[in-house]
Order: structure tokens, then C-alpha cells, then sequence
């Protein structure tokens, strides 16, 4: 990778951890959303250096122009436009962070110190020649022979969240 | 090696993912009210898609890390759409959205 | 080929040498710029100008030959106008929903096919960066409104919202036709396949507008430009930001440089949303019946690329011009008429024309109606 293009990468990265951050820690619920947005955002870019591109335009129609939506959409018919509804943490950080911080920390460091014993990368061949090719195609053909199982339930599952969601949405 | 040049290789990608789920938990964790909860699963959710995605690239070179991930973002809306209407109607019974309030069943 | 496709490598080729990046940095300054900026600007004058005609008045006639600097005296006022936010306003918010818009708006003319030769980027996935694309406008209408303080404009934006994810699904389902007769999703090569070189026998044998390809893509050709009108807000689904009913709905307390965004945006959107439409379904660049690239004489590149511009810009002002004759010609549908329309109406005739364009490939084996005609039938 050019060192130009990894220098967009990693601004891009930078911008989804500072906008994980603002999710987390920010007490106006309606800025976390947008920082969500972000990190959508940033996570579609880093979909589309890794040769996911299909996969990046896929997420930022869901998670951009769906879920972001949706979630906008909630936040403004449940709160009130009182900006002191919008603050909503706990006071004691300690326990969650303390908790998560010894649930992951031996998941960071393997994950950190573990440039020896990390196991076959595959050849330099098929690394670079599949790794920027389209992928549709190879998506889509897949979805149609060695996933439809997949496919199809989660079509079923789709219709039912479609259904549900209505219904128990519905004015009374 | 330098931050820039971890961060942007396999190892980086492991790691952003880690810390996506890390923030995604203490989100869940931390926040009330109840969609502040769901931006935490959201950010859940993209972390575990980076860590398949990051398996297809430097791992395996096949596609099924990818559709992996397509599967997870398909569940995510299928959830998010349910998860908000669920609010919805929580709101509607109790005029609040704050997950402590959510206590008709205790005791 | 595909690699001469780029406009930066053109550039390149036509003003010698250089390095690529900065031909890339000057065709992005260059569409942006000369394309999609003075578009926002000179729609808004061709706009006030159609309108007087159709309305049998004069128009805007002051400011430069007929008017037409227009724009630019509208662009100095709003400048000069004051910067305010509503009391209890949300900073951050009212800055930051402009931007979405006009971000949303202008990053989807990297891929506009303006020519063989001038195209930003042949992305791959062309067509679904598009859709994704211009999904970046929702969340700056609903931050913009919920950020003026205003229930008018809260309002507004919720229907705007609403209307523009609900109108996005006729909008990729009318899509899906054509990229199952083009079997890609790269739009410089959805326009090649359009063109008339009938000469050519087989499966690369272009079959001309996609339009014209099988009843079923007339039919979502149409729907496409209606489902475009109603993403972008245009009447007749004009209501989020109806003068009349919601005093301008979710752009009613943006004042000077920030409303000329929004308003920038919307242009920009429907520039973009028409030329979509004549890429798809109107063969992009080619000019009907004709094929400049076997003429027999080797026509220069550029003049090739010039030609194929201004037939791609006639397509596209064509249908612009049309956008704006139905705004001062047809009246708005209520909200709940244009949900209804959307979902009761246009969703199932996208999918039986998804299904019947899947059946004519099946039946056909991939051949347009001018290719029957024109190539002699036998299958």
C-alpha cells in the first residue's frame, strides 16, 4: 500500500475511533447518533481499502440511510425538545470500564503480539489477485449457490421484522 | 513500525475492531436511555463486521468473510427496525424512554 | 481502456505529462466547480425563467443579458445577509446540516459518465455508490429541522425523511433492470452497451437505449424519473417544503448562505438524478442512430469527447427542463397520497418489472427489441 493511501486510511480510521468515542461517552443522546454516523462512515471506508467494495456501499445504505434514520427518527418523536431529556448517562463510569477492560485486554494484547505465530497468510498470488477485484459478481453468485440457505431465511426473517415492527408500532 | 503503518495492517484492522467493541459494551453499558443502548449494539455489530471482513482479506482470500458481514449488516436493520418499535411502544406506556423505568415486573 | 476512461488520464493524454494525482485533483476542481456549482446556480435562474414563461410574465431580466447573471446577484445577497441561528437553536447541528446535503449532492458527480473520455471514476460499483450517496441527504434534513427549534420545520423534515427513504426503493428497483441486461454495475459500461454499432453480432453486440430494450424498462424509465422527482423533493412531492403549507417546512429558518446550500443541493440532486436517468435508460453519451467510433475516419479523442458531452449535457438539460415544467404545472400530493403512491402504487410495478424484464432476458436470451427487429429474429 502507498504510503499516500495509507495515510487516508488511517485518517479515516482515526475518525471512526473518535467518533466510537463521542457514541460512548457523549451525554446529548441526538451528537451520539450523528458521531454514529460517522463511524459508519469510517467503517464503509475501511470496507473499501480492504477490497470490500461491494460491501462498503452496502453499509452505508443500511447503516447511513437506514439505521442513522431510523434511530434520528426515534430520538425526535420520544424526546421532547427540551435539551435536558437529552442527557442520559449514569454516574459511575468506573464498573463498565473497569469490566470491559478486563474482559478485552488479553483479546488486545494476543491480538498485538501476535505478528510470530499468527499462521499462514496465503500466497502473495491470490492475495493480490482477488483481494482488488470486483466483488459483486463473486457475491452475488455465492449468495445463489453456496448460501441460498442463508439467503432465503433471512429473507423470512426480514418479512417478519417488517411485520412485527408495524404492528407493534401501530396507533392504538 | 509506527502507529500509521499498524494501524493500516492486518494486526490494525484487529485492533480497530477491538476497540469498536469495547466502546460499543461500555456504551451499552453506560447509557440509559434505551436507544443509546442500541447505538452501543450497532457499534457492536461493525466491529465484529471489520473482524470478518479482516479474516477474508489477510486470512483466507476467500469471500465468505464478506458475506458474513452483508449477513450481519441484513440482521442489524432487521433488529434496529424491531428494537425501535419496541421503544416506541414503551414510550407510549410510560411516556419515557429511560431503561430504568423499564421495572413493571419487579417484585 | 478502461484506464484512458478516467477523466484525470484524459487530461493527462490532451495537456502533457504531469503526474497523475494533480490531473486528478484539477478534474475534481473542474466538476465540481465548472459543472456542479454554476448548474446550481443557473438553475435557479433557468428556473425563475420557465416558470415566467409558463406563467406569461417576463422573469428575471435585470442583471446581464436577459437576466442571466442572475444568479450571481442572488449568491452576493445572501452573502451579505446575517448569520443567525434560532434561539435555543443547536449549533453544531444547523452548521452541519448543509453540509450533508451538498455533500451528498456533489460527491456522486465523480461518477457521472459526461463522455467516454471524461468520466471521474468507472467505480466498479458505480451505480451503488450513487444510491449510496445520495443517502447522505436524510440524515441533513432531519438534523437541519430538528436544529431550527421550530415545529413547523420539525415537521417538514420528518416527511422529508420519510419520503426520501421510502422513494429510494422504486428507485433501485428500477435500477435493477438495467443492471440485469447490462450485467454490471459500472456505468461507463452500461453506457457503451447502449450505443448502435448493430454490426457487431453476439452478446457484445450494444442493443441501444436501454429504454426501448423491453416494455417492462419503458415502463420503470418513467417510474425512475418519478421516484428521482420525489427523492429530491421536487413537485409534485413537494410537501416537506411546501411554500404554502409549511412555510417552507424544514428550510424555513435557514436564512442567507445556508438556505443557498439547501437549495444548491436540491439542484444538484435533481442534475444528478437526471443524468442517472439518461445514462440508464436514455444511452448516456451516443447519439441516436449514429456511431462515431466506426465512422471509418479516426476522429481525435477530444473532439470525440466534446461531441459525446454535449449530447450527454442535451439528455440531461432535456430532462432537468422537464423537472421544472412539472413544478409549475402539476399540483402537490398530500402526505398521505404520496406514501400510498410509493408503496401501494410504484413498489409493486418495480418488482413485476424486475420479474418481467428477468422473464424477456430468459425468453430472448438477453436480446432487445432492437435487436430483433434489426439483427432478424431466430434464437
Amino acid at each position: 500500500m502507498s504510503s499516500g493511501s495509507q495515510a487516508i486510511l488511517f485518517a479515516f480510521q482515526l475518525m471512526t475511533l473518535m467518533s466510537a468515542v463521542l457514541v460512548a461517552f457523549h451525554p446529548n443522546i441526538l451528537y451520539a447518533s450523528v458521531a454514529l454516523l460517522f463511524t459508519f462512515l469510517g467503517v464503509a471506508c475501511m470496507f473499501i481499502f480492504i477490497g470490500a467494495d461491494f460491501l462498503a456501499g452496502a453499509q452505508v445504505i443500511v447503516y447511513v440511510g437506514g439505521i442513522t434514520i431510523l434511530i434520528l427518527f426515534a430520538i425526535m418523536l420520544t424526546q421532547w425538545m427540551y435539551k435536558a431529556t437529552l442527557r442520559d448517562v449514569r454516574t459511575k463510569i468506573l464498573l463498565p470500564v473497569v469490566a470491559c477492560g478486563l474482559l478485552v485486554t488479553p483479546i488486545l494484547l494476543k491480538t498485538t503480539r501476535l505478528i510470530a505465530d499468527l499462521g499462514p497468510l496465503g500466497t502473495a498470488e491470490t492475495m493480490t489477485a482477488f483481494s482488488f477485484s470486483p466483488k459483486t459478481q463473486v457475491i452475488g453468485q455465492a449468495l445463489l449457490t453456496s448460501y441460498v440457505l442463508p439467503f432465503e431465511a433471512v429473507t423470512i426473517l426480514l418479512l417478519g421484522a417488517l411485520v412485527g415492527a408495524v404492528w407493534l408500532a401501530r396507533p392504538q | 513500525m509506527n502507529i500509521i503503518s499498524f494501524l493500516t495492517s492486518y494486526h490494525g484492522y484487529l485492533t480497530i475492531g477491538v476497540c469498536l467493541f469495547i466502546l460499543g459494551c461500555i456504551c451499552m453499558m453506560w447509557r440509559k436511555n434505551a436507544i443509546g443502548i442500541l447505538l452501543g449494539i450497532e457499534l457492536i455489530l461493525n466491529a465484529a463486521g471489520i473482524n470478518f471482513v479482516a479474516f477474508s482479506r489477510f486470512r483466507t482470500g476467500a469471500i465468505d468473510g464478506q458475506l458474513a458481514t452483508l449477513f450481519v449488516i441484513i440482521i442489524a436493520a432487521a433488529e434496529a427496525a424491531v428494537a425501535l418499535a419496541i421503544i416506541l411502544r414503551f414510550y407510549r406506556l410510560k411516556e419515557t424512554i429511560d431503561s430504568d423505568q423499564a421495572n413493571l415486573m419487579r417484585n | 481502456m478502461a484506464e484512458t476512461a478516467y477523466f484525470a488520464h484524459s487530461l493527462q493524454t490532451w495537456l502533457g505529462g504531469g503526474p497523475l494525482w494533480i490531473w486528478g485533483a484539477v478534474s475534481a476542481v473542474v466538476v465540481i466547480f465548472g459543472l456542479a456549482l454554476p448548474f446550481g446556480g443557473l438553475a435557479t435562474y433557468a428556473e425563475r425563467k420557465i416558470a415566467a414563461d409558463i406563467q406569461d410574465r417576463v422573469g428575471p431580466n435585470r442583471v446581464g443579458p436577459f437576466g442571466i447573471l442572475q444568479f450571481l446577484a442572488d449568491a452576493v445577497k445572501m452573502l451579505a445577509k446575517e448569520d443567525f441561528i434560532p434561539r435555543g437553536g443547536d449549533h453544531f447541528l444547523f452548521n452541519i446540516a448543509p453540509v450533508f446535503v451538498v455533500v451528498g449532492a456533489c460527491a456522486t458527480f465523480a461518477v457521472l459518465p459526461l463522455s467516454k473520455y471524461l468520466l471521474g471514476a468507472d467505480l466498479n460499483i458505480g451505480v451503488l455508490y450513487v444510491l449510496a450517496i445520495s443517502t447522505l441527504v436524510s440524515p441533513g434534513l432531519l438534523l437541519g429541522s430538528w436544529a431550527s427549534e421550530n415545529k413547523w420545520s420539525l415537521l417538514g423534515g420528518l416527511r422529508a425523511a420519510a419520503q426520501i427513504v421510502s422513494y429510494e426503493i422504486p428507485v433501485a428497483l428500477c435500477i435493477l433492470p438495467i443492471i440485469l441486461i447490462s450485467g454490471t454495475l459500472q456505468i461507463g459500461t452500461i453506457v457503451e452497451l447502449q450505443g448502435w454499432n448493430l454490426a457487431l453480432e453476439g452478446a457484445k453486440s450494444p442493443h441501444f437505449w436501454n429504454l426501448f430494450h423491453n416494455p417492462f424498462t419503458l415502463v420503470s424509465g418513467f417510474i425512475l424519473f418519478i421516484a428521482g422527482l420525489a427523492e429530491t423533493n421536487r413537485i409534485p412531492f413537494d410537501l416537506p417544503e411546501a411554500e404554502s403549507e409549511l412555510v417552507s417546512g424544514f428550510n424555513t429558518e435557514f436564512s442567507g448562505m445556508r438556505f443557498g446550500l439547501f437549495a444548491l443541493g436540491e439542484f444538484c440532486e435533481v442534475f444528478v438524478m437526471c443524468a442517472m436517468v439518461t445514462a440508464l435508460y436514455l444511452g448516456g453519451w451516443h447519439i441516436p442512430f449514429l456511431d462515431i467510433e466506426s465512422f471509418g475516419v479516426t476522429l481525435p479523442t477530444l473532439l470525440v469527447a466534446l461531441i459525446q458531452l454535449t449530447m450527454f449535457m442535451i439528455k440531461t438539460l432535456l430532462l432537468v427542463f422537464v423537472v421544472m415544467w412539472l413544478r409549475w404545472t402539476l399540483p402537490r400530493l398530500r402526505v398521505d397520497q404520496l406514501m400510498s403512491l410509493c408503496w401501494k402504487g410504484l413498489v409493486p410495478i418495480c418488482l413485476f418489472n424486475v420479474l418481467g424484464t428477468a422473464v424477456w432476458l430468459w425468453v430472448f436470451h438477453g436480446r432487445s427489441l432492437a435487436q430483433l427487429i434489426f439483427q432478424g429474429g431466430g434464437h
